[in-house]
């Protein structure tokens, strides 16, 4: 079965290598060309099939491409002895299988392969990483036994071993399971001996995973020991199974031998004094990434008085031990380690807050000029209580005054100073004049510490950096309080400022993303965001920032082009996310399978990916809405919306790998943001709230995701059901809704009102009752979209079931419809929403996002609704002469259909009558507007101080102190460009949603004279 | 105070804080994972406490005969963590992998010949500038390709500079 010298797949390698030179070249039509050329002599050939399938895969051509792999596998898999068989022709089709998603296809055809010539190892090995790609863990195994049983070989056996062990780690494999490959293992190495250091960690895991701690500890510490070659790991290794089996003093021994190797290592010093004090929460893994610091929990140790204070003796004995013999003054370990043992003594119950307090200002003596200064000492604050916190700071900023050194680390202790201030939470008590001071001596301090930054080359980070991000926290914090939106244009004044002196610093990006969001100017927004270059994982952690304002905002293209980059990257690398598992198989590195599986996993279940997924189905909707034939084609491409339900059965839980750390202070979760609510007084501190505000989130994410998910069926169930109504009333034998379509569409609606958490019927009241005024939904804006899509697709409802119906007021025959209904409730949001908002730039967090979302989810499904209804009146497109259809039809549901053509159109004109409003207020004003609010004129207190050091530093620096770079930057600095940038922004955004409503009008406009 | 272990996949969604520096390239996936999978002992995270990942290195191993050298793709360090050694910690520890596991000859890195602060620091780790790559970043800037020698190169052949510059396409590995 081996390819011959000189031949591929049985082909002369000749002709084949130009097709491949083409391929490679991205010259596919000729390699097309030269592949059909080639087809012409070898018909028969599954290479050369496969080869072309290959072509058309790369040209897009994917259906063309299966048909000819199909092809190619059938005469492969055909019992034709003539056929050849090798690794080539069967690695090509499998990778055009595995590109067009069909690995099973791809692992018949090996499975076909291997019987044909059962001892083939190579055979074999392409097997096995068909089921790699499939993870399918059960014949993963059974095809390693077999290559172990043939070639004896320790690797096989490895891989079998791998393959039993994530059967039981990632799959739903008994853990008795490990026991057979515990055997298995036991039975080579009393034959054979292990060769490899990375079968020993699986040995040893496999041991470890059944808690079998004394055998592990007995072959690590056997001849099979001496294939780990760093001592260091063998010891942590060592250590961690004796304080697993709970030989707690022999463990503290082992990790007291890798201090002393490694006196900087943190988390071996927390295992040591973990096992000293029996306690063993250190070595279970952190479940709960939120909160990975659980500072002030007290602890119940197994263990008596005397013993704690022996062992903790110990401990500060052995701790001295390592200060006395460093040799490098800039280990923190030993330093922090005594923090640690000061802070195990408190949560004993035993401690001494003065103490501690004293050993951190000792601490900050000889580190607070640290950038980590205040994220090493943060876990140790939160033991103190709120005297010892302000006694301690007082301390602090003494020690500080009275030390003398460097310029940069009296720089670096200062900005200490300020974050452990910011910790401690003093920041959200303070007055305003005081928050106001802070703010000011920050920007001061940055300005005048620029010269020290002079020689520093253009892309290294300046000193002091930190303090124009930490000024920028707290001028938001002074516009929440005092709603002054000079604080906020001070804050986005003086990160411009920063960014004009060093362009790169990320920090401020980041916090000119959330800024110009909140101050509706997303445009801008974008740029910073883009300029921050993420990409790649980055998009998974990272896209948080912009993803979720863009989502509801009327960029739609740029929006979509977010959507398809990320989801890009996420498709292709789970595509080939095996093929790398697959590697670690094939190096030998076994012990990085079981965490690429998982890793697999992570991604697929995370929470934005699906989210991704189903936004984007919506956002195609959403820009499609004025085309009812676009919008079939769409709802098509997902299966009718029931893509996008079957999605979400298929998830299980969700994973959430959103890095919301890098997330400024006032809007810590995408949903959460302080400054839209007032400021709730000195006993609110967001900060504190954090862990609370993040579970609150993912609760919420799991509902959002379920309830957007419902969204295109339920829009593709309300288009067939307004259509059906309306042929049932112009056709003699017409067409009644499916009533199986009508119960599901009831079905969701009441799904989703429970999500919602109402029962179908009160939403309905609520609903019926807004209608009629008689009580507005009192809530949050995003909940009076759900319910207002609610009300949308309920009218589709009972188009066909009538089962709704609402006296007039007058108490008459007729009965108001529930088209009105809708047509009312939009009208009043909208009237509602515009009369209380103010100028869009000088209101920072205004409803413009709500009023988005309104014209474009609930009212645009409004009008594919009864886009559906004319469509089936005339489904030409042309007006029907008198006696026709719209004749038969009964004249209230024409009425109905006309006048909700009318008051939508009415609608969507108050929106666009004031955004045009908006637009043309002349710029010059606008720009007065804003850049006045820090134009100061003496005014004593308020906003414009901060911005007022930096304007008057720039004018005072002189060449010969900050050098040439620098002063070239600060000449560059033009504040009014920052102010004309963010009513260029605002303008482009209202600018877009004009355009999305102007559209719709003219759709409506079609509808109209139809009639 | 620093723990530094072996890199593993989960950092990938951590690591973000280091990354948004822009000098730290993010590479695409199969770049880290092809590492992982082929040269775990190579890549590696240093942590502070609260798990905050401080900066990383990854690396590799290859070569044949005499030029069976230890390779340094990567090196980067959190700005919050900068001026305190971390970067030669780290290097030590590749540098120790390749002279006592694998037995290399050398340890190699290119840098960008502009990147004057960096430089500086791989010469003050005992690094030499062995050759210069001509355009090598993008076709655009010159790198200098710079070498340590290992126990196992007692003569320091390795390191002898070349008296000519050379282009990319003479490099001997990617």
């Amino acid at each position: 079965m081996a390819s011959k010298f000189g031949l591929s797949g049985g082909i002369p390698d000749r002709r084949i290598r130009p097709i491949w030179d083409a391929v490679d070249s991205r010259q596919f039509k000729n390699a097309l060309k030269l592949s059909n050329a080639l087809l012409s002599k070898y018909r028969n050939s599954p290479y050369a099939l496969a080869l072309k399938a290959l072509i058309l895969e790369r040209m897009g051509k994917n259906e063309e491409a299966l048909s000819v792999c199909l092809n190619a596998k059938e005469i492969l898999c055909s019992n034709d002895s003539n056929v050849l068989i090798d690794d080539l022709t069967l690695s090509t089709i499998q990778i055009v299988f595995q590109r067009l998603d069909h690995l099973d296809k791809a692992s018949s055809c090996y499975e076909h392969a291997c019987t044909k010539f059962p001892n083939s190892l190579e055979l074999m090995m392409g097997l096995f990483g068909c089921y790699v790609r499939e993870y399918s863990f059960v014949k993963q195994q059974q095809i390693a036994i077999k290559m172990y049983k043939t070639a004896g070989e320790e690797r096989f056996l490895l891989w079998a071993v791998c393959s039993i062990q994530l059967q039981v780690c990632c799959g739903n494999g008994e853990r008795k399971l490990l026991q057979l490959a515990e055997g298995l293992l036991k039975k080579h190495i009393a034959s054979h001996g292990l060769h490899e250091p990375e079968a020993l960690s699986v040995y040893i895991a496999l041991l470890e995973q059944q808690c079998k701690y004394a055998d592990a500890l007995e072959i690590l510490s056997g001849k099979l020991g001496s294939l780990m070659t760093i001592e260091v790991d063998k010891l942590r290794l060592q250590g961690r199974l004796l304080a697993k089996a709970g030989d707690y003093a022999a463990a503290a021994d082992v990790f007291q031998k890798v201090l002393e190797l490694c006196p900087d290592d943190w988390k071996c010093f927390l295992q040591y004094l973990g096992c000293l004090l029996e306690d063993d929460s250190v070595f279970t893994k952190e479940t709960d990434p939120i909160h990975t610091q659980k500072g002030i929990e007290s602890k119940n140790l197994p263990i008596s008085e005397e013993l704690f204070d022996s062992r903790i003796s110990n401990a500060v004995k052995f701790v001295h031990k390592l200060m006395m013999e460093a040799t490098n003054n800039s280990e923190r370990g030993p330093y922090l380690a005594l923090l640690e043992i000061e802070r195990q003594n408190l949560l004993f119950g035993k401690g001494d807050a003065d103490k501690l307090a004293e050993d951190l200002i000792q601490y900050f003596v000889r580190f607070g000029h640290l950038a980590c200064f205040t994220s090493d000492v943060e876990i140790f604050l939160q033991v103190l209580d709120k005297d010892n916190k302000s006694g301690l700071m007082k301390k602090l900023v003494k020690e500080s005054e009275a030390s003398i050194g460097l310029p940069t680390k009296a720089l670096g202790q200062s900005i200490n100073l300020f974050k452990v201030q910011n910790l401690i939470g003093d920041m959200f008590a303070l007055p305003v004049d005081e928050l106001e001071d802070v703010a000011v001596r920050m920007t001061e301090m940055f300005c005048k510490n620029l010269p020290l930054s002079k020689e520093l080359d253009a892309q290294e980070s300046m000193y002091g950096e930190e303090l124009l991000s930490m000024a920028c926290s707290v001028l938001v914090q002074l516009f929440w309080r005092t709603r002054d939106f000079g604080y906020l244009l001070e804050s986005i004044m003086i990160l411009e400022f920063g960014l004009t002196i060093q362009r790169y610093v990320w920090q401020y990006k980041i916090l000119l993303v959330h800024l110009y969001s909140y101050w509706n100017s997303l445009p801008l927004a974008y740029e910073r965001y883009k300029s921050l270059d993420v990409k790649n994982i980055l998009l998974e952690t990272e896209s948080h920032h912009i993803l979720p304002q863009m989502l509801g905002s009327p960029l739609w293209a740029d929006s979509s082009n977010l959507l398809s980059e990320y989801l890009k990257f996420m498709d292709d690398h789970l595509r080939e996310h095996a093929d790398l598992t697959f590697l670690t198989y094939r190096h030998k590195n076994y012990s990085k399978v079981i965490e690429f599986v998982q890793f697999k996993d992570k991604l697929q279940r995370s929470s934005q990916y699906l989210m991704a997924k189903i936004e984007s189905s919506i956002l195609q909707l959403k820009q499609n809405s004025d085309n009812i034939d676009e919008e079939e084609g769409i709802l098509e491409s997902v299966k009718r919306g029931t893509y996008l339900t079957e999605l979400l059965n298929e998830s299980k839980s969700l994973n959430f790998n959103e890095q919301l750390k890098l997330r400024p202070w006032w809007t810590p979760t995408s949903d959460k943001n302080y400054l839209l609510g007032p400021y709730e007084g000195a006993s609110c501190c967001p900060t504190e709230n954090l862990h609370d505000q993040i579970k609150q989130t993912h609760a919420d994410v799991l509902k959002t995701i379920e309830k957007r998910s419902l969204l295109p069926r339920m829009i593709d169930l309300s288009i067939h059901s307004a259509s059906a109504s309306v042929k049932e009333n112009i056709e003699t034998n017409g067409s009644l809704v499916d009533p199986k379509l009508s119960l599901e569409l009831k079905i969701l609606l009441e799904r989703y009102a429970k999500i919602l958490e109402f029962p179908f019927q009160d939403a309905v009241e609520l609903v019926l009752g807004a209608s009629r005024g008689q009580k507005a939904f009192e809530a949050p804006n995003l909940v009076i979209i759900d319910l207002m899509n609610f009300a949308v697709f309920l009218n589709a409802w009972n188009l066909n079931c009538h089962e709704i119906t609402i006296p007039n007021e007058d108490n008459s025959d007729s009965h108001s419809s529930t088209w009105n209904i809708v047509n009312t409730l939009l009208r009043k949001y909208v009237i509602d929403t515009i009369k209380s908002a103010g100028p869009i730039v000088s209101s920072p967090g205004s409803d413009l996002p709500f009023l988005v979302q309104l014209i474009t989810e609930p009212l645009s499904w409004h009008t594919l609704i009864i886009q559906s209804c004319v469509r089936s009146l005339f489904p030409s497109g042309k007006k029907k002469k008198k006696g026709t259809s719209v004749e038969q039809l009964n004249s209230q549901l024409s009425n109905e259909i006309q006048n909700s053509i009318q008051s939508l159109c009415e609608t969507i004109e108050l929106v666009t009558k004031w955004l045009k409003a908006q637009l043309q207020k002349p710029d010059n004003e606008k720009f007065e507007m804003i850049f006045s609010s820090i134009q100061r004129n003496d005014k004593g207190n308020g906003s414009g101080k901060a911005y007022e050091i930096l304007d008057s530093s720039v004018s005072s620096m002189k060449d010969a102190e900050v050098g040439d770079r620098i002063l070239q930057a600060l000449h560059s600095w033009h504040p009014a460009d920052v102010v004309r940038k963010i009513v260029a922004g605002q303008g482009s955004l209202l600018s877009e949603f004009l355009k999305i409503c102007e559209l719709k009008i003219k759709s409506l406009q079609v509808l109209r004279h139809q009639w | 105070m620093t723990t530094i272990r072996r890199f593993c996949c989960d950092d990938l969604l951590r690591f973000a804080p280091v990354n948004l520096d822009h000098l730290t390239e993010t590479f695409n996936m199969s770049f880290y994972m092809t590492y992982l999978a082929r040269w775990p002992d190579y890549f590696h995270v240093a942590e502070a406490p609260g798990d905050r990942i401080m900066g990383y290195i990854m690396g590799k191993v290859e070569g044949q005969g005499e030029s069976w050298h230890g390779h340094v793709t990567a090196v980067t360090v959190a700005p919050a963590y900068r001026r305190q050694k971390l970067a030669k910690k780290l290097m030590n520890l590749l540098e120790d992998i390749s002279d006592k596991i694998d037995k290399a000859y050398f340890v190699d890195l290119f840098v960008r010949a502009s990147n004057a602060p960096a430089i500086k620091m791989y010469e003050k780790l005992g690094y030499v500038v062995y050759r210069r790559v001509l355009r090598y970043y993008s076709g655009e800037e010159d790198g200098l390709d710079m070498r340590k020698a290992l126990s196992r190169d007692v003569e320091k052949k390795s390191i002898i500079p070349l008296k000519r510059p050379i282009t990319p396409d003479e490099l001997e590995y990617d």
